[in-house]
């Protein structure tokens, strides 16, 4: 009974809050309209553009005909979870982008930091080498690794001449450490830019103070300046955590890894086609992103998320 | 001790950081200062001065020159052995020759015979599209997000401005759910508009935040200007160097999308991603894998050139 009421009286309310947001005679419900006009074309792409495609994968993963996509199965479930190779996969992406996200976030630490406190003689440089990566696209940084570290690679050739070992065998692009350079470079960046917005804020009197008194220069940032650059550091991880799991690009070329991204290009590629595995893997890699973030910036300042 | 710790809890307030942080930040301070003191006074006794004062700079100075050595080398290798005639050896040798660039293009005589250009305008004008549909979609959340408050307000930014969709799954999504439409050039934009959004909604956003909003609209108002009016006439243009910058930044992302289009291009004209991809992965060689990812090195160059003289530091969403 009460239920039903209280059921009534909310369809009611919303009906209410509709009717006066379309119709608006009061200052507030104006504002309202306002608001849902403004936001409405964001909502609307994503809902064409997002929210229904991934209702389809849904559908997809649940399919018992993959080529019609008509019949209900959990097929394709049951493999998810039955086959060790899939833990194995979800194992690999794990610990590989947890390891390229924390030396990416160390190593941005180390550079916005140098950026903010030191007078370095070719800032403007650095500033542009860690800013020009992040508008590349995975397989151009595949293809930078490979300068580097490949067949006809310049440290490879470099180390050749100098040891006299032939150059193939020392090649390592297309070995995991070459991969995990190329998460490195795509992460880096991005991490750096977030640390270098934390950095802006902190207080350098605190800092002053903390060397006047005595303090070595590791004991000043260890005790004063890390707790204050912490929520950065955390927002920065998230970021780029997430970032690394999505990268594609770079893992389709160099193809050293067993990653997420690859295993469900793999499970759609010509020969072992099973859009409805790929669709399950793919919802439970978004669910598990989207989680993670919003999990995650709960326990940071808003105000430090960048892209 | 307590003059150094009550001036960091006044700054430390008026900063972004939460008041937990500030609480941790004072109390290791404070429980630190008697030690430093007398790790000091030993210090001095014995050494002068501790190893980090003495290494901490050159190391770190170190750790970022390899960074920038590491970020920078491959990219100006690459450049400029796109113009050298053999790369084999550890430095490129003879200069200069622009047959890879030729190749690339599509005019060599052997190799990739497509002409390029066809797909490149193709790729260009869909990021343009991609562009444009951006500013009408990010302009106007930017400025709910930034203007007002309201029910959800929070959880609609994270949403607005983090890509929570991966590229390689909305394209796998996309061309099962439009199965006639999903290859087509609308979809190609509609799924770069999508992925690309955030930047230009916090570009936007982070211009329209350093306004005084409130201010602005309301003396629009009282002037006589009805709300759409202030907001397409006063507001908008106030904001319209966050709005270009956006536009680039989305519109260079948007060019070599990669993980989207290689779902869902369907091949001609091959979209400019898929043209990086097949001078890269399929039987190119390695000078002219170099000349074709330096046609987009181009692009972003120009790309951040502009973004400077708009005042921004490269592809940074942030306001200057």
């Amino acid at each position: 009974m009460s239920v039903r009421k209280s059921a009534t009286a909310s369809v009611r309310r919303i009906a209410t809050l509709a009717s006066t947001t379309a119709r608006p005679t009061t200052e507030r419900e104006r504002e309202r309209r306002r608001i849902a006009v403004l936001c409405l074309p964001f909502f609307a792409l994503a809902i064409v553009a997002g929210f229904v495609p991934l209702a389809m994968l849904v559908r997809i993963s649940f399919a018992e005909d993959t080529i019609w996509m008509v019949g209900w199965s959990f097929g394709a479930w049951e493999t998810l979870a039955t086959t060790p190779a899939y833990r194995r996969v979800a194992w690999n992406t794990l610990w590989f982008v947890g390891l390229a996200t924390a030396v990416s976030v160390a190593l941005g630490v180390a550079v916005a930091h140098a950026l903010e406190k030191y007078d370095l003689p070719a800032e403007r440089v650095v500033v542009a080498a860690v800013s020009f990566p992040i508008a590349l696209p995975g397989i151009v940084v595949a293809y930078l690794i490979t300068v580097l570290l490949g067949n006809q690679g310049v440290v490879t050739n470099a180390i050749a001449t100098v040891t006299g070992a032939s150059a193939l065998d020392l090649a390592s692009a297309t070995a995991i450490t070459g991969l995990f350079l190329g998460y490195v470079y795509s992460l880096l960046p991005r991490a750096t830019m977030v640390l270098r917005g934390t950095y802006a804020a902190v207080n350098t009197q605190a800092e002053e103070a903390a060397r006047a008194l005595g303090a070595s220069r590791w004991e000043t940032f260890y005790h004063v300046t890390l707790p204050e650059i912490r929520p950065g550091i955390a927002a920065a991880a998230i970021l780029t955590f997430r970032s690394g799991l999505a990268i594609f690009g770079t893992v389709l070329i160099l193809q050293s890894h067993q990653v997420v991204t690859l295993q469900i290009h793999n499970e759609i590629s010509v020969g072992s086609y099973a859009p409805d595995v790929a669709a399950a893997i793919g919802l439970v890699y978004v669910v598990f992103i989207v989680a993670f973030t919003f999990v995650g910036l709960r326990f940071v300042d808003d105000d430090a998320v960048e892209v | 001790m307590t003059g150094d710790t009550s001036p960091r809890a006044d700054d430390g307030s008026t900063a972004v950081e939460n008041v937990d942080t500030v609480a941790v930040a004072a109390s290791t301070t404070g429980s630190d200062g008697g030690s430093v003191t007398a790790a000091r006074n030993r210090r001095w006794s014995w050494a002068g001065r501790a190893l980090s004062t003495l290494f901490g700079r050159p190391i770190v100075t170190g750790i970022v020159a390899i960074v920038t050595a590491f970020l920078t080398v491959p990219v100006l290798v690459a450049f400029v052995s796109s113009f050298a005639e053999s790369g084999s050896g550890v430095l490129p040798t003879g200069f200069v020759t622009l047959d890879h660039w030729r190749q690339v293009l599509g005019f060599g005589e052997y190799g990739v015979r497509q002409n390029a250009i066809p797909g490149l305008t193709y790729s260009l004008l869909i990021a343009t599209g991609g562009m444009i549909l951006n500013v009408l979609v990010g302009v106007p959340i930017a400025y709910a997000l930034a203007r007002y408050d309201f029910y959800a307000r929070n959880w609609i930014n994270t949403f607005a401005i983090l890509p929570l969709v991966p590229g390689l799954i909305l394209g796998i999504a996309f061309i099962q759910t439009y199965p006639e439409h999903g290859r087509s050039s609308l979809g190609l934009l509609a799924g770069y508009c999508l992925l690309k959004s955030p930047y230009m909604v916090l570009t936007v956003q982070s211009s329209f935040q350093s306004m005084d909003l409130v201010r602005l609209e309301e003396s629009a108002r009282s002037l006589g200007a009805s709300w759409p009016r202030a907001v397409l006439t006063v507001i908008v243009p106030q904001a319209r160097r966050g709005i270009v910058a956006g536009a680039i930044i989305t519109w260079t992302l948007a060019a070599a999308e990669f993980n989207f289009t290689h779902k869902v291009a369907s091949g001609s004209p091959d979209p400019f991603a898929m043209f990086l991809y097949r001078n890269i992965a399929t039987n190119a060689s390695y000078l002219q894998s170099a000349a074709a990812v330096s046609v987009y090195f181009l692009i972003v160059v120009a790309a951040i050139v502009v973004l400077q003289l708009l005042g921004k530091r490269g592809f940074s969403t942030a306001h200057q």
